[in-house]
């Protein structure tokens, strides 16, 4: 057909779209002339025709003339035009359209069913041809999508064992397509054919009686293995030893015979096989050599020149993380990882960003971070949002210690300030705040930062902040003075926008205040700004510049109201966050557009007006005890004798004692010490200003132990007591205290770090079982000597720590793990006692393990249709329990849900008809009682207390002045 | 003076680097990548030639099939920057006699270079004028001075020609036969409704000259437009004369043009470089002659049957005459067979622009022509997608017309040694976008 030919040539030549629309409009007019003509087409030129169709319609264009002929061509008497109509047709027309009914009684359902036994007993039949078994397995394939009820499950699971017996490799391959759909909708039918499909690999993979015509490339039927393959991975679970074992002699086969070669079809089809390979081994969780060896294969893959292996290498390199215990292995390819990093393709430089993120651990962090840091300077836009944000991340899940947090952080809005969210500057002020020894540090890095000549406004925010915090730390140091600083920060005041102004406005009040003895000249400086603003146009300016204005002349008042800001309370589970982050990032890359607004949902200021899920991550800060809540909500009405208060009552750590003081009716359950721990933030908005929140906690804190009197319980005194005795010469550069709050209600995070020891732990919890692991870090360049660690558990639990290795070789880190079985249910916490010599110190740590109550809770939803029937079926009186806790400081409601949330309480709406209570329940496990339901109920209780800050608004609640517990278990 | 450019960056259609050089270093090398990712790579392209990416201005436009890439980090005169390419291109196009394409570019690196270096530095354009740079930056071999043979030719002087008061012409030019060229350029834009009433129209013009004159001359300049009557007639102090004046609208002139006499005077006055060059442009919204009134009739006889009668009548002086006219009737896409009839001129079917074209080589004034087609569709798949029947679109050139009815009223030469000299001038119009709805 020469038209034909000479048509596809033109195309061919076109050198752009351009050429090639006008040449295929062209044609369309042709086409269309000559199928109008009215003589008619003899059959050769209707082929002819025909076929330049179908080729402009594969080109992407649109075709919506020409049925008529297509179709008339299916009636021809010679083979050549009826070929012709059958392709055009089925290309051409979808099988919806209407015009089909013309051509024959296609589709259907009834179609299907009244067709189906014939193409079956062909299948089956051993007289027919194979051209045609292959032809029925792929129209029963067809048919079976079609209508799944063709195939019957019961008599196909035999048909297709003895099916997969077949030599054919033709009518395999096809019969394979047809299992692979079978098996994807229900593996459980087809157990039998499992290992049929582990010999058809065998056969394929030993090279055995394959016919010539079915290697491709010498490899044997490629398309064949990685259907078998793909099959193989509907399946969970190979338990059969022997299929499993000759499975992984095949898989390693694959493995060891792969490499990249010159021909560009030979590594396809040989890459397609290794990687559905790969698939199969993850799926199957294969031992350890053999996923190292994977890796190294894959290192070996992302070395190679060629842009598409090193894709391919990356991406499952990527997908291999997520099977446990290959990290160490990927690690060693870090290196040429970063390399990669630098690629001219910008799909491998993402798919290298990805796998640097994912592979990034305590070990490596701080060096993937800087590679990260360095990589944004020449990183293009498209990327330069999710990198910062993923360093980001990196940087604050793996921080080795947090000045270098806060170095990265700053770097990172110096470089790509335009790229950072401000949620990520919010989060390096909570840390500087809630840290105290990076204070000064942070406010001197501020300080560098200012002196640069042109300077992103994020950072100005963040530096102006963290000077009119702490800048009067830096007061003896040369160019730090208040009016030096003052001069500086007011440079960048004409430059930036209302949002920052509003930012300088109370920096410059606090420079005020810190001021000590008063600067006449400084003070009229900065007067003569607030009187600027005083009409400013953004209200929110105007109202900061009247009100500083105002206080300043209130003299030596100014500093309780100026106050350092209190910290802020801790975010529970860093996961969350960072999935929400991940998204993020990933909901980013696909829009490619810029947004700033990414981890909004974490915000940390957000306050009961916000939307509900806005709380899932916040727990709150260990501040108040149950039964301080009276003696505190008292002290907030004589508010001028905080101190005396503080030192003794005000320490976090009695929680414990306090708490089973109040609840000493029964000890088969406790209240959650986080829940009783917790105070709003609301509440800590409101107590800004108030002296006792600044003054309290820090004493109380740096010596947790100091504050405990005697009225412990027994249990409390082994848990506190043994936390009394840290008379090391090393200290803790974390607070131990508040680490071991955090993870109380988080699975993962640091638990304990000195100069010479990080120790982090990591959890998973399932009902009554609890598995721990400890990560012990020597942060050192000389090995920690005879490390000791020894679990004290209390009855309720029983616990195995395996064994712990005598020495921390410098630099390394060990991982230990911990059984954790829940007996009964017990407020007593378990202890680790932990001792190590660095030279000639001996260090003694005494730490409280988060092995809390609520960590075996699991919450459920119920309605209370389903509640109440299992609620009143439990009469067993023995094991009920009921306590009520008074006096818990007022909170609004979607936050107190949240809360329960955070602490496995699952909100149940409609259980309590009163809309201001709230009610949760959950499930409690423990070996003794297994499964029990609890509830636990926040009753309004009228006017107590003060109202939340907020109450306006009208999603908080009008005020929950009281929350009782009613905790009552049953056996289930 | 404002920066114009950090970085210039020449592309070809798929996104390739030609050639490129960087004025000043505060952008990166990588910034073409940002552009091919943001804008070549996206449905922006085209449709708006300034873009802002992390900081930096790509300012950009398409030249044949080159993108030419302006790159800038600091606050830069953006209309400079476009002239800055305007200019350039035109340099190369006289440097490369004519086309500036991909293949003149990869035929001509060393010489775009060369240039490039002359023409901007450290992001400030400089002397962009063929005439200056071809004295200097030559495609010839240079004659070395210990030659045999003295050149004939003076070695001409550079530096004195850019820093001269008449930077843009030479001295002792010498001509046998002293003429000067005059051609009156204009484009019609028009877009009428089905109607007939006119939706909107205007007039861009340009008056092109070629000078080959002796020495150092001086013209003056005389055209019918309103200001430079009324200025002359006060001057002279007697009445305007009756007759058509024209009011131009958005003058520019030529580099040359003395502007302080032509605020005052209201004349225009200037001594011109010597060869080809653009002395003055203008645009005239008011007052246009129309050379065609366009009459179309499209009936849609059933789903398969169109019939279409298109009158063209042409309402210039009977003497002239237009060429190449070209009517482009638009038709659904399904069309699959046409007839034609016509009065003048042949007609057919072109599938590739989906319309009718009707050409007719040469339209004499005052008279009218016919083509009346009758169409028929092809039956479709889809439900009939309702056509949207898009403007009739025009081509022609009259010749010795101009659509603003501007005119040369005087064109005067004056040189010290006092020579006679030939003047021609002509006139030209031609359809811009010529459009009317059905």
């Amino acid at each position: 057909m020469r038209g034909l030919s000479v048509f596809i040539s033109d195309i061919r030549n076109c050198h752009n779209k351009e050429q090639e629309r006008l040449r295929v409009d062209k044609e369309l007019g042709n086409i269309r002339t000559r199928f109008k003509n009215e003589k008619g087409l003899s059959p050769y030129e209707k082929k002819k025709y025909v076929w330049k169709m179908l080729y402009i319609y594969m080109l992407g264009y649109d075709v919506d003339f020409g049925h008529m002929e297509t179709v008339s061509l299916i009636s021809a008497p010679k083979y050549p035009e009826k070929q012709v109509g059958y392709i055009v047709t089925s290309c051409l027309l979808n099988e919806n359209n209407d015009f089909l009914r013309m051509v024959g009684n296609i589709g259907g359902k009834e179609f299907s069913e009244s067709l189906a036994p014939d193409v079956q007993k062909l299948l089956i039949s051993s007289s027919c041809r194979p051209v045609v078994r292959k032809k029925a397995a792929l129209c029963l394939l067809r048919l079976y999508r079609k209508n799944p009820d063709v195939v019957n499950i019961d008599g196909w699971a035999d048909r297709m064992a003895q099916l997969l017996d077949e030599r054919d490799l033709g009518v395999l391959t096809s019969v394979m397509s047809l299992f692979v759909s079978l098996v994807s909708n229900n593996a459980e039918a087809y157990w039998n054919c499992l290992p049929k499909c582990v010999r058809i690999l065998e056969r394929l993979a030993r090279n055995q009686d394959i016919p010539q015509e079915y290697t491709y490339y010498g490899i044997p039927s490629p398309w064949l293995q990685v259907k078998t393959m793909r099959a193989l991975q509907y399946f969970p679970t190979i338990e059969d030893p022997n299929a499993r074992r000759a499975l992984f002699e095949v898989l390693q086969r694959i493995l060891m015979g792969t490499d990249v070669v010159k021909n560009v079809n030979k590594n396809n089809a040989s890459h397609a096989v290794l990687f559905e390979a790969l698939a199969l081994v993850m799926h199957l969780d294969a031992e350890k050599e053999m996923m190292s060896q994977c890796v190294a294969l894959l290192g070996k893959f992302i070395a190679v020149r060629e842009p598409n292996i090193r894709y391919l290498g990356l991406e499952n390199m990527t997908r291999m993380l997520l099977v446990t215990d290959v990290q160490d292995i990927i690690k060693r390819h870090q290196a040429q990882i970063i390399t990669s990093l630098k690629d001219p393709d910008i799909s491998i430089r993402r798919r290298a960003l990805d796998l640097l993120y994912g592979m990034c651990d305590i070990t490596n962090a701080k060096e993937i971070v800087e590679e990260l840091l360095q990589y944004l300077n020449t990183a293009e836009f498209a990327m330069r949002e999710e990198l910062s944000l993923k360093a980001a991340i990196l940087a604050e899940k793996f921080a080795p210690d947090l000045s270098w947090y806060v170095d990265v952080i700053l770097q990172l809005i110096d470089k790509a300030g335009d790229f950072v969210s401000d949620d990520i500057w919010y989060r390096v002020v909570q840390f500087v705040t809630n840290n105290e020894d990076l204070q000064s540090y942070a406010a001197a890095k501020a300080r560098e930062y200012l002196d640069k000549p042109a300077l992103h406004e994020t950072m100005v925010k963040v530096s102006a902040y963290l000077l009119g915090e702490y800048g009067h730390l830096l007061a003896r140091r040369p160019g730090c003075s208040p009016k030096e600083l003052f001069a500086i920060i007011n440079d960048k005041l004409p430059t930036v926008s209302t949002s920052t102004v509003a930012i300088l406005l109370s920096t410059y009040a606090k420079i005020l205040m810190h001021t000590q003895p008063p600067d006449v000249g400084l003070q009229q400086q900065i007067l003569t700004i607030f009187k600027k603003y005083e009409s400013y146009i953004d209200v929110e300016i105007q109202q900061r510049a009247v009100e500083y204005f105002e206080l300043s002349r209130k003299g030596s008042a100014l500093a309780d109201v100026l106050a350092e800001m209190p910290k802020f309370p801790e975010r529970e589970a860093e996961d969350a966050e960072v999935d929400t982050a991940e998204q993020s990032a990933i909901k980013l890359r696909s829009q490619q557009q810029t947004s700033s607004a990414l981890v909004v949902a974490d915000h940390p200021s957000a306050n009961g007006s916000a939307p509900a899920a806005n709380h899932l991550t916040l727990v709150k800060m260990p501040s108040q005890t149950v039964s301080d809540a009276q003696e505190i909500s008292a002290t907030y009405e004589e508010a001028p004798k905080p101190s005396v208060e503080a030192p003794n009552g005000n320490g976090p750590i009695e929680v414990e004692s306090k708490a089973t003081n109040i609840t000493e009716i029964n000890n088969e359950i406790k209240v959650e010490p986080p829940t009783s721990r917790s105070t709003s933030p609301a509440d800590l908005l409101a107590d800004l200003l108030g002296p006792l929140a600044i003054e309290g906690p820090p004493a109380a804190e740096l010596h947790p132990a100091q504050g405990l009197d005697a009225n412990q319980s027994p249990v409390g005194d082994l848990a506190l007591a043994t936390l009394e005795d840290q008379s090391n010469s090393v200290q803790p550069t974390v607070n131990v205290e508040e680490k071991f709050h955090i993870l109380c209600t988080k699975d993962s995070g640091v638990l304990y770090e000195d100069p010479h020891i990080q120790i982090g732990l990591k959890a998973e919890w399932r009902a009554h079982h609890g598995r721990l692991v400890l990560f012990l870090g020597n942060k050192n360049t000389s090995p920690l000597m005879s490390v000791r660690a020894l679990i004290l558990p209390p009855s309720h639990l029983k616990m195995e720590l395996s064994s712990v290795p005598d020495t921390i070789p410098p630099r390394a880190q060990v991982q230990v793990p911990l059984e954790v079985a829940n007996l009964r249910a017990s407020r007593d916490v378990a202890v680790l006692d932990f001792s190590y010599t660095f030279g000639t110190a001996l260090v003694d740590a005494k730490l409280r393990l988060p092995v809390v109550l609520n960590k075996f809770l699991q919450p459920i939803t119920l309605t209370p249709e389903e509640f109440f029937p299992q609620w009143k079926a439990l009469t067993v009186h023995s094991l009920k329990v009921q306590e009520v806790v008074k006096g818990v400081k007022p909170m609004p409601l979607p936050e107190m849900a949240n809360l329960f949330m955070s602490l496995h309480l699952a909100v149940a709406p409609g259980l309590d008809n009163n809309p201001n209570n709230l009610v949760a329940c959950t499930t409690f496990f423990s070996e003794a009682t297994r499964a029990m339901l609890c509830l636990v109920e926040g009753i309004h209780q009228g006017t107590f207390g003060r109202h939340p800050k907020d109450s306006g608004s009208p999603s908080s609640c009008p005020s929950t002045a009281t929350i009782a517990f009613c905790s009552t278990c049953h056996i289930q | 003076m404002p920066v114009a450019a950090s970085a210039i960056y020449f592309l070809n259609l798929r996104g390739d680097v030609l050639i490129n050089r960087l004025y000043r270093d505060d952008v990166g090398g990588n910034m073409v990548d940002a552009f091919r990712m943001h804008i070549m790579q996206t449905k922006e392209l085209g449709t708006c030639p300034v873009r802002q990416i992390g900081g930096c201005s790509f300012l950009y436009m398409r030249i044949s099939n080159v993108y030419i890439v302006i790159v800038v980090s600091s606050n830069a005169n953006v209309a400079c920057a476009f002239k800055f390419v305007v200019e350039a291109v035109a340099l190369f196009k006289s440097y490369f006699g004519g086309a500036f394409d991909e293949d003149a570019i990869r035929n001509n690196f060393v010489l775009i270079y060369e240039l490039l270096d002359e023409i901007m530095d450290f992001g400030y354009p400089q002397n962009l004028s063929p005439e200056i740079l071809k004295l200097y930056i030559t495609q010839e071999g240079v004659r070395s001075p210990f030659s045999s043979k003295a050149s004939d030719k003076p070695v001409p002087n550079a530096t004195l020609q850019v820093t001269g008061a008449v930077g843009w012409r030479r001295e002792g030019l010498m001509y046998k036969k002293n003429e000067v060229f005059l051609d009156i350029v204009e484009s019609v834009n028009l877009l009428m409704s089905s109607k007939g009433s006119v939706l909107r129209c205007d007039v861009t013009g340009k008056i092109l000259m070629k000078c080959f004159l002796s020495g150092m001359p001086d013209l003056k300049l005389g055209l019918n437009d309103k200001i430079g009557l009324e200025k002359e007639a006060q001057l002279k102090s007697r009445p305007t004369k009756s007759g058509k004046t024209i009011e131009l609208d958005d003058v520019t002139f030529h580099q040359c043009v003395n502007l302080t006499r032509f605020n005052s005077e209201k004349t225009v006055s200037f001594v011109p470089p010597d060869g080809e060059f653009e002395l003055m442009k203008y645009r005239i919204t008011e007052g246009v002659n129309l050379p065609f009134r366009v009459l179309p009739t499209i009936k849609e006889l059933g789903r398969t049957r169109m019939e279409i009668n298109v009158k063209v009548k042409s309402v210039f002086g009977a003497k002239m005459f237009a060429l190449g006219v070209v009517v482009k009737v638009p038709v659904p896409k399904q069309t699959a067979k046409t007839s034609f009839q016509t009065t003048s001129g042949k007609a057919k079917y072109n599938a590739s622009i989906d319309s009718l074209v009707w050409k007719i080589r040469k339209f004499p004034g005052q008279t009218e022509a016919t083509m009346s087609a009758e169409v028929e569709l092809i039956s479709t798949m889809g439900e009939k997608k309702s056509w949207n029947r898009p403007p009739i679109q025009m081509e022609f050139q009259v010749p010795m017309f101009t659509a603003s009815g501007l005119r040369v009223r005087f064109l005067k030469v004056w040189e010290k040694s006092g020579y006679n000299t030939v003047e021609w001038v002509r006139y030209i119009t031609r359809a811009g976008s010529y459009e009317i709805r059905c």
